[in-house]
Formats: C-alpha cells, sequence, structure tokens
C-alpha cells in the first residue's frame, strides 16, 4: 500500500517492461537476391558497362539477320572503287579487301563468337558443377576421378582441338564440341576444391546430424555459399572461351571459311595491317570491348552475390 | 545421494570406448582412451575438460560423427557405434540430437531460419502438410523464447543468444531423447549465458531430456550438472555426483581444475591459489590406471597405490566435515 502510495506522489513512475519486446529485430526485412542487384546497381560505372554490353549484345545478335552478311557472298570483288575504303558516314568501319562492309563482317563475326562461347559456358556450367559437386563429397569418387582429371589436364588443348576438327570438320558445332570436350573437367575440379573447403564446416556437420542426405545438403548448404565464387568464374570463362574461339579460327582451326567469326576477321585482316590497320584493329576493339564489359559485369554480379557487401 | 544410481534407468552407455585419428602414415593419435561410463535417462551428465582432452571427440562419437576404435556405445539397450543399418541409424538421429558450441558457425547462413528449424522435419517428413509444419515451426521457436515473425529471417540478423536459440529449436523440434551440448554457452556472451542454461533447464524438465553437457567451465557445470566426469589427455580420471566432486575432489588433476575456478569474493580471491597439475607425482610404478568405485558413484582414475592414498585423503576429509557439523 505504502509503495503505491509512494508511486502515484512520486515523479517517476515505473516504466513497463516487456521481455519480448527485446527479440524484435529492428531491421528491415532482407531479401537475397533483392540485396544482390541493389548493391549490383549502385555503381554508376558498373550500370554503364553493363548498358554497353547489353546493347553490344542485342546489336551483334540482331544485326547480322538484317545485313545478312556472309564472307562468301561478294558482290563487289570486281569492285575496286568497293575496296578497302577509309571508314566513313556511309561505310561505318570502312570495306575489305573484297569489298564488303568490315561493319556487317564485324557484326555477323561477334554474333558467332558470342553464341559459341554462351552455349559453351552453359555446357561447361552445367555438366561441370554437378560433376564436381558431387566429387568434392564423394571419397571414393575422388581417387578416380582425380586420375580422369590429372590425364585430361595433360593432353595439350591445341592438339586435342586440331584432331577433333579435322575428325568432325570445320562448323559451329564441332566448335562447340572442342571446347566442351575437356573444359568440364576443369569446371568441375575447381568447384570440388571449393566444396572440400566448405563440406566439413560446422553447420554441415550440425546437417549431418539432422539427418540430411548428401544431395541436399549440396544443393541447399554448398551450392548456394558458391554463388559468388561461380559467377567470378562464369565471368572469367565467358571471355575466355571468345578468345579461344578467335585463337582456334586464327590458327585456321575454327568455323572454316564460309563462317564469319570474329577470330576470322582478324585472321584475314592482318594481312593488311600495315596499308590499312583499321581493318585490324576494328575486329579487335570489339572483341575487346565485349570480353571486357562481360568480365567487368561478372566481377561485380560475383561481388553483389557475396552476402558480405550487402550491409 | 548416489545411493540408488543403480535403480535407475541407463539412456547411453558407453563401454571401453577408444577413438583415435590417423595422423599421418601409420601412424595414429588417440584421442579418447578407455572410456567407461553411463548415463542416466533424465540426469545432466557435464563431461568436463581442458581444450584438446577429447570431450568433443566423445561427444561426436555418440552422435556417430566419429567412428569409435575400439568400445562399444549403447543407446537403451542397442549398440549405436560402428556398423548398424540404415534404420538403426535413421533412429539414432531422431533420438539423439546435438546443440552446437557456435551459433554464427553452425547455422546455414544461406537459408532463412524457417528453413534452419525444419531441416530435420523435412528429412524425416515429421508433419502432415504445409500448415503443420509452419506451426511446428512457430512452437519450437516460442519454446526457445523467439518470435515466430523471426521465420523469414536469416541467421546473420540474429544476436549471438538468439542463434544458439535457433540451434536449441532445431534440435528440440526433432523431440529427441537425448542431447549433447557441446559448449553450448562458451561462444556467448557472459550476459546471456544464464538465460540459455536456463531455458536448456526449462525444456528438460518440460520434455523429459537427458543432456550430455561439455563444458570447460566447472562453475557452469555446477550449475546445470547433476553428475560430472572430468577427462584430461583422453582419460576420464573422476565421474561423480557434482555436489560430491565439489566437496571430496580426489584426482590431482580435479583439485588443479577447481582450484582455478575464481570466485565472486575478493577477499577469498585473493586468497585463492590456482594448483598446477603435474603428473609426474603420481605413482610411476608403471601400473595401469583403472577406474576404481571409491565411494558408490565416486570414480577415480587410479594404481592400487593411488588408491589407498585417495582412500586416505577421502576419509580425511570426511572426516573433518563430520567434525565441522
Amino acid at each position: 500500500m505504502e509503495s503505491e502510495n509512494k508511486n502515484t506522489n512520486d515523479l517517476f513512475t515505473f516504466a513497463e517492461f516487456d521481455e519480448m519486446e527485446s527479440e524484435h529485430i529492428a531491421a528491415p526485412r532482407y531479401s537475397y537476391w533483392r540485396s544482390v542487384f541493389r548493391t549490383f546497381f549502385k555503381s554508376k560505372f558498373t550500370v554503364a558497362v553493363a548498358v554497353i554490353l547489353l546493347f553490344l549484345l542485342c546489336f551483334a545478335l540482331i544485326q547480322p539477320v538484317y545485313s545478312g552478311y556472309s564472307p562468301i557472298i561478294t558482290p563487289n570483288i570486281n569492285n575496286p572503287e568497293m575496296k578497302f575504303l577509309k571508314p566513313s558516314w556511309e561505310h561505318i568501319f570502312g570495306t575489305d579487301h573484297v569489298g564488303n562492309e568490315v561493319f556487317d563482317a564485324v557484326w555477323a563475326g561477334a554474333r558467332n563468337s558470342i553464341i559459341i562461347s554462351f552455349v559453351c559456358t552453359a555446357i561447361n556450367m552445367l555438366v561441370g558443377i554437378p560433376i564436381g559437386a558431387i566429387w568434392g563429397f564423394s571419397k571414393k569418387m575422388d581417387k578416380w576421378m582425380l586420375e580422369i582429371y590429372n590425364i585430361v589436364a595433360n593432353i595439350p588443348f591445341l592438339l586435342l582441338a586440331m584432331i577433333l576438327c579435322y575428325v568432325l570438320g570445320a562448323g559451329m558445332r564441332s566448335l562447340i564440341i572442342t571446347m566442351c570436350c575437356t573444359e568440364w573437367v576443369f569446371v568441375a575440379y575447381f568447384i570440388r576444391t571449393q566444396v572440400m573447403i566448405i563440406r566439413d564446416r560446422e553447420y554441415n556437420m550440425a546437417s549431418k546430424c539432422l539427418g540430411t542426405r548428401t544431395l541436399t545438403m549440396i544443393t541447399k548448404n554448398i551450392l548456394p555459399y558458391l554463388i559468388s565464387v561461380i559467377m567470378t568464374y562464369l565471368s572469367r570463362m565467358i571471355p575466355s572461351l571468345i578468345s579461344y574461339e578467335v585463337f582456334l579460327s586464327y590458327m585456321g582451326l575454327g568455323l572454316g571459311t564460309t563462317n564469319a567469326s570474329l577470330g576470322q576477321s582478324i585472321n584475314l585482316y592482318t594481312s593488311y595491317m600495315k596499308g590499312y590497320p583499321h581493318l585490324f584493329w576494328i575486329p579487335v576493339g570489339v572483341l575487346a570491348i565485349i570480353s571486357i564489359s562481360l568480365y567487368i559485369v561478372g566481377q561485380k554480379l560475383a561481388d553483389a552475390s557475396d552476402p558480405r557487401t550487402h550491409m | 545421494m548416489s545411493k540408488n544410481t543403480n535403480d535407475r534407468e541407463v539412456i547411453l552407455s558407453i563401454k571401453h570406448v577408444d577413438i583415435s585419428f590417423d595422423v599421418g602414415h601409420k601412424k595414429k593419435f588417440v584421442a579418447v582412451k578407455d572410456a567407461n561410463f553411463d548415463i542416466y535417462k533424465g540426469e545432466t551428465f557435464a563431461l568436463v575438460g581442458e581444450s584438446g582432452s577429447g570431450k568433443t571427440t566423445l561427444g561426436r562419437a555418440i552422435l556417430r560423427i566419429n567412428p569409435c576404435s575400439a568400445g562399444e556405445i549403447e543407446f537403451e539397450g542397442k549398440r549405436i557405434s560402428g556398423k548398424i543399418s540404415r534404420e538403426e541409424d535413421r533412429n539414432v538421429v531422431r533420438n539423439i540430437q546435438m546443440i552446437f558450441q557456435d551459433p554464427a558457425a553452425s547455422l546455414n547462413e544461406r537459408a532463412t531460419i524457417e528453413y534452419c528449424v525444419s531441416e530435420g522435419l523435412y528429412n524425416f517428413h515429421l508433419y502432415k502438410d504445409e500448415e503443420e509444419r509452419i506451426a511446428k515451426v512457430d512452437k519450437a521457436l516460442q519454446d526457445v523464447g523467439l518470435l515466430p515473425e523471426h521465420k523469414s529471417r536469416y541467421p546473420h540478423e540474429f544476436s549471438g543468444g538468439q542463434r544458439q536459440r535457433v540451434g536449441i529449436a532445431r534440435a528440440m523440434i526433432m523431440d529427441p531423447k537425448f542431447i549433447v551440448a557441446d559448449e553450448p554457452i562458451s561462444a556467448l556472451d557472459v550476459s546471456i549465458r544464464a538465460q540459455v542454461l536456463n531455458l536448456m533447464n526449462k525444456l528438460k524438465a518440460e520434455k523429459n531430456l537427458t543432456y550430455l553437457f561439455i563444458a570447460h567451465d566447472l562453475s557452469v557445470v555446477r550449475f546445470i550438472a547433476d553428475r560430472i566426469a572430468v577427462i584430461h589427455l583422453g582419460e576420464i580420471v573422476e565421474i561423480a555426483d557434482s555436489e560430491t566432486l565439489f566437496k571430496y575432489p580426489l584426482h590431482p588433476y580435479t583439485i588443479s581444475l577447481l582450484s582455478a575456478v575464481p570466485m565472486p569474493d575478493p577477499i577469498v580471491e585473493r586468497t585463492r591459489r590456482a594448483i598446477v597439475y603435474d603428473p609426474s607425482k603420481l605413482d610411476q610404478s608403471g601400473e595401469k590406471r583403472e577406474l576404481k568405485e571409491i565411494r558408490p558413484g565416486h570414480f577415480v582414475f587410479a594404481t592400487t597405490k593411488e588408491y589407498a592414498e585417495y582412500e586416505k585423503k577421502l576419509e580425511e576429509i570426511e572426516r573433518e566435515q563430520e567434525n565441522q557439523d
């Protein structure tokens, strides 16, 4: 009674205390993918590069459909006035040794190069990641997969590419097979190492104690952690495969003379480098811009997909 | 106090268990040597020792993470160590759960709390429909003092104590009979340790659980444990009721551990002297030591000569106690 009286007379009253109140989390609700994109779009430079990349990709995919360019169609081959024209408003990138538009040739080439590298990357990743994930978990599989890796990794790539191109003939399909038949092993090996690093962490042991099967553990515990690593790998793989394609075409092993490709163009135009350097530098420049912007966007996406960068 | 230990139901029995790890070629490191004790239903059994003494290894062997190189572990009379059928393995998972030391490391950071808590439910399909699963998760979260709205959150948004409670909820949702708590409060802030310990005690009473509580801190163990085993370099040196162990410590290692407990009293603390354990002062005759029952329920690891010494010492302390009373 006394204390009650005291309370009412006092200037101070007891504050009510709710224990559950302290359990609330003040931070707004968190969505992983929304945070990824928010982090990605924070940098204006990356957004600019992404816009350029998107524009280049669309242009490379759409422009050749309208131009209908093919290296074997040469309507101006007997018209010396149309050959080796300097870049101008009429001929944006100028014309080449057979009087064709370099502009058309470059974009048709870029289109094929991009398609090949994207398809190869997709195949390599789709095959390599699941195999690598299981490889990292299974000790039995590790034994013989390592031997396969040792053998495959020691075959010189150029030798293999030459043999396959001669056996399968030139063309897009054989080029894709060449660039996929061994590359997936490297992806799988990379993923295997990554899986081994986080396989024995405590949260995986906790999952095991709860009776989680290995397959669920791979998809729920391991792969989500690897998103950023895989994105980094992806962002390096696409440009490197474009360079591979260019390299193989330059060696005369690629798509063959009937198909346009950046490598083909660079190969053809190298002989005119002294007199008409723009012929050489334009396809090289387009290749460089596509590769670099793919790399920058990929790296930034990889960074953004790491939740440690979110807060 | 420990007179009726024999009529109590044994839930987990560890029988002469050795656990060793391969170190390089043909070399072996024995982490646990000849561990031999029973855990009774409904008690909290504490395993205390310094880091590297093999206490976590033993705890993990019960959960079948570390294989035993010798001996057997029995749960409710059935062998659960070594090769057992898939069904029995699932049974072990359902009935024995673990609370981990580091709540930050033991939760999947890329999964929501809802997934973390219902992982066990998914694995054993312990629900009829989505509604029941969500109801179970809500209940488990409320049981540990968390809110159902936390389900959609990620572990990194929680405080250490909250995360540890998520870890407890995840184990409790399986309705286990036995829980191995591997230093559940060592990674927590001092201010929330009591909260987690009280929660564990509350859940134990509600769900009739048995705990194996692994710790290095004797003051915590005194608060929570019914019986204590002291382990040193893979060997269990003393087992006793918790009050007995604190009153009549016999093995020099136990005495040294007890002397290291800080007292929250500046006057006592000033005179407290930490006794350093020196194994060279033990009987060096080369006789194999064994766990011997010196009083009912009180075991000590000793040779025959040491046993006689301990016996003498124990009688002395008991006489002193009687005189004091």
